[in-house]
């Protein structure tokens, strides 16, 4: 066997676009998208050479920084999971007017089955409804080769290109063969007769939408060769993307007979419609197999020349994740005889704080306050993260997850509609991503809130990353307005208990919004000294008084 | 299990257990060892949250000709190993008629209404082809507290077409990071694990 590389299917997104001569990667963490950057940062790391790898504070930012990374000429890279994406939407839809000069490619992993997020939306839409091409892999080896193809596309058409996985594939580790790796290599800025491609102001947004439009027929054509129709004898076939492609494929390893079945298989949208019609017209029936929403089968269906079998018609479940055994019933297969039910009843083993963790202490502390001030029922809007676990019984102590930032936004909302107390609980690298600007609201308008920033100053839930919000939030409570009088800095630990319930009692009480930080770090990252280096150099900063405003509270609230 | 060497069949190992428990370390070994043993081998990981304790399981097929799909389906595992019995007690219908399950004895209690254990002993001893080993006494025996898992690799291993040579490579590499003496460690238990299933006819 050969002597390559293992990686998984994100992780080899993240190495080809690092081997295809990447200046710039970005991202904001989440399951399941994150080692992809975590990877390429990791080569960055060892061999930099001028290339940069960097978290931002959230999606949008992200892709902003390859934007400009790609303006000033560069092969750039952005990772995000599927939610994220809409906080980069105004973003990645607008830069299908602007185009790109280094090539740009987005990696976006989305989550059909929910294993770690709010919803299953498909990607695959969002780059249909922003004109642009989106490549979907079935392989950890196609994962890399399509990240190669995707840098090509990009600066063949102009266009962002992305890449969208789905959990199965982003966590599969597979062998992983690999290309000689191409320096950074720069084209050079923008040049000066495509400035006002890059102003959309009305004038110009206008002739570039027409050019994104007349763009579509090269961008069909360009990737059709990644699309392909295989005949069959039967006058059933099957429409195969993604995971869809890779269960069927090993299907017909196992049922050989399936060979007889015309099949579609795709890898690059927008699809061919001439292919489709090619398609179409060797079947009568077609069962379509692909992840999340029905995008392929609704497109086949709508062209009604044969009957469109999955998740619209019941053939495939309508919602979570494809498996192969869905596969072989919607095709009548035989499957292997199995064995008998366990005749045990087996609750579920649901997440749960870590031992120790500080988000426990300052909850106790919150449920506490709010029974002292006579309102035990108030109801909680949490944020994402961590903390989300709160949600669950016995807990009960957040009422409402929507997405980033929805806490603050919230609960000012509900203040301002009556309800007294009104609380929000949020981590501080959420805070970071997409409370800022909700903070800012609330300061502004002086109800009565009260914000909780859970502060354990790495992102926990995704693997500690640093915050970007780190040793900063004191100072960024106060620069949304809020005043000195209402932000609390608290340390959640049991002997604090007392103390903490009579912070957040006088919070619920103040009249106007105030703030409370609950900060400690994260077990895991504490264990894996994520910050130690951090720390050290903070606390030798501080001796040494080379600043005339050392960091603050990072010492002080060390457990 | 027939040598996936001499037939083209799909093969495949589900892993279980809790967050922090180390199934998906034993599943890269697994990966690795049968990658090395000149096989396609694919490894699927679900891990949303955990690190925070929650049910985590992995899979690993492997077979002569190139794969696509890194999950199997209901009665097709041949082999299950749990670090975990409850956590075994998910999995069981993966297995085939003729598949075999290594479960740890050792229960993780920290969850909301865990069954009898008495109750989930009895209904891993009704598993066929079941070998529960307790994880607790051998990490005693051999003063290790992390043996468990690499005996249950020890004793998965009779199951599968992987060279002890290889099996120690793997392992060396896996901990060389930390030192000869864990790496001894660990080959120690893993032989402890390997001596536990008798030779399969
Ligand atoms: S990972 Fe960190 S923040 Fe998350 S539950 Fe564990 S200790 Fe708490």
């Amino acid at each position: 066997m050969d002597q390559s590389t293992l990686a998984l299917g994100v992780e080899a997104i993240g190495c080809a676009a690092f081997d295809a001569g990447i200046k710039g990667a970005f991202g904001y963490p989440g399951t399941p998208s994150t080692e992809g950057f975590e990877y390429v940062e990791a080569m960055i790391h060892a061999a930099p050479e001028g290339r940069v790898a960097h978290w931002a504070a959230n999606e949008k930012v992200a892709y902003d920084m390859a934007m400009g990374v790609s303006y000033a000429g560069h092969r750039t890279f952005v990772t995000m999971k599927h939610v994220g994406l809409n906080v980069a939407m105004d973003a990645y839809a607008n830069s299908a007017l602007t185009g790109v000069r280094g090539g740009l490619v987005l990696l976006v992993a989305d989550d059909p089955g929910m294993h770690s997020s709010q919803n299953e939306q498909d990607s695959r839409k969002l780059a249909e409804f922003a004109w642009l091409p989106c490549l979907e892999p079935s392989t950890v080896q196609e994962c890399y080769d399509f990240t190669w193809k995707a840098f090509e596309l990009s600066e063949a058409l102009q266009v962002p290109v992305m890449i969208r996985l789905v959990t199965r594939l982003a966590h599969c580790r597979a062998a992983l063969l690999r290309r000689p790796i191409l320096a950074p290599t720069g084209l050079g800025v923008a040049p000066k007769n495509t400035i006002q491609d890059w102003v959309l102001i009305p004038s110009n947004a206008r002739r570039r939408y027409l050019d994104l439009l007349a763009k579509q027929p090269r961008l069909v054509e360009n990737l059709s060769s990644m699309n392909q129709l295989v005949p069959g004898t039967s006058r059933q076939g099957v429409a195969v993307a993604g995971m869809g492609r890779a269960y069927f494929n090993q299907l017909l390893l196992e049922y050989p007979a399936l060979t007889a079945l015309p099949r579609l298989e795709v890898a690059a949208y927008p699809v061919d419609p001439q292919l489709e019609q090619a398609f179409l017209a060797q079947v009568d029936d077609v069962f379509v197999f692909e992840e999340d929403y029905p995008v392929l089968e609704e497109r086949l269906g709508l062209r009604g020349s044969a009957k469109v079998h999955g998740r619209l018609d019941g053939a495939v479940p309508r919602t979570g994740e494809l498996t192969p055994r869905q596969l072989k019933n919607a095709l009548s297969l035989i499957v292997s005889e199995s064995r008998e039910a366990i005749a045990l009843d087996l609750p579920v083993r649901a997440p749960r704080f870590c031992d120790g963790c500080g988000h426990v202490d300052a909850y106790e502390a919150m449920q506490e306050a709010l029974k002292n001030v006579g309102a035990p029922e108030t109801r909680v809007f949490g944020d994402i993260g961590c903390y989300t676990l709160a949600a669950q019984e016995p807990m009960g102590a957040i009422h409402a997850v929507v997405e980033m930032g929805a806490s603050i936004s919230m609960a000012v909302g509900a203040a301002m509609a009556g309800q007294t107390p009104s609380v929000a609980v949020i981590g501080d690298s959420t805070f970071g991503h997409s409370g800022l600007p909700a903070l800012l609201t609330a300061a502004d308008s002086g109800v009565n809130v009260t914000v909780m920033i859970l502060d354990n100053r790495v992102v926990g839930m995704t693997g500690q990353q640093v915050s970007q919000a780190l040793d900063q939030v004191e100072r960024m409570v106060l620069g949304m307005g809020i005043p000195q009088s209402q932000v609390q800095t608290l340390t959640p630990l049991p002997k604090q208990h007392d103390a903490n319930v009579k912070a957040v009692e006088s919070a619920l009480r103040h009249p106007g919004p105030s703030v409370l930080i609950f900060r400690r770090e994260c077990i895991q990252s504490m264990r894996r000294g994520v910050l130690k280096e951090h720390d050290r150099e903070l606390k030798a900063c501080a001796e040494q008084a080379c600043c005339s405003e050392p960091a603050s509270a990072t010492s002080e609230a060390r457990p | 299990m027939s040598d996936p060497r001499t037939n083209s069949r799909i093969h495949g190992i589900v892993l279980s257990g809790v967050g922090g428990q180390g199934v998906l370390s034993l599943a890269q070994i697994l990966l690795e060892a049968l990658r090395r043993s000149g096989l396609h081998a694919l490894q699927s990981e679900i891990h949303g949250m955990s690190q925070r304790g929650g049910s985590v399981h992995a899979m690993v097929c492997f077979s002569q000709v190139p794969l696509t799909s890194p999950i199997i389906d209901e009665g097709s595992a041949d082999l299950l190993i749990a670090l975990e019995p409850l956590e075994a007690l998910r999995y069981v219908s993966m297995l085939r008629m003729d598949g075999h399950l290594v479960v740890s004895e050792e229960p993780q209690m920290s969850m909301e209404a865990y069954p009898p254990i008495d109750d989930v002993y009895a209904a891993l001893k009704a598993v066929r082809g079941a070998h529960l080993i307790d994880t607790e006494d051998l990490a005693r025996r051999l003063k290790h507290k992390q043996a468990g898992g690499m005996a249950l690799l020890g004793m998965a291993s009779m199951f599968l077409p992987v060279t002890n040579e290889v099996w120690f490579d793997v392992i060396r590499q896996r901990f060389e990071a930390k030192g000869v003496s864990v790496t001894e460690k660990n080959i120690e238990a893993f032989q402890a694990g390997r001596g536990l299933i008798p030779v399969p006819a």
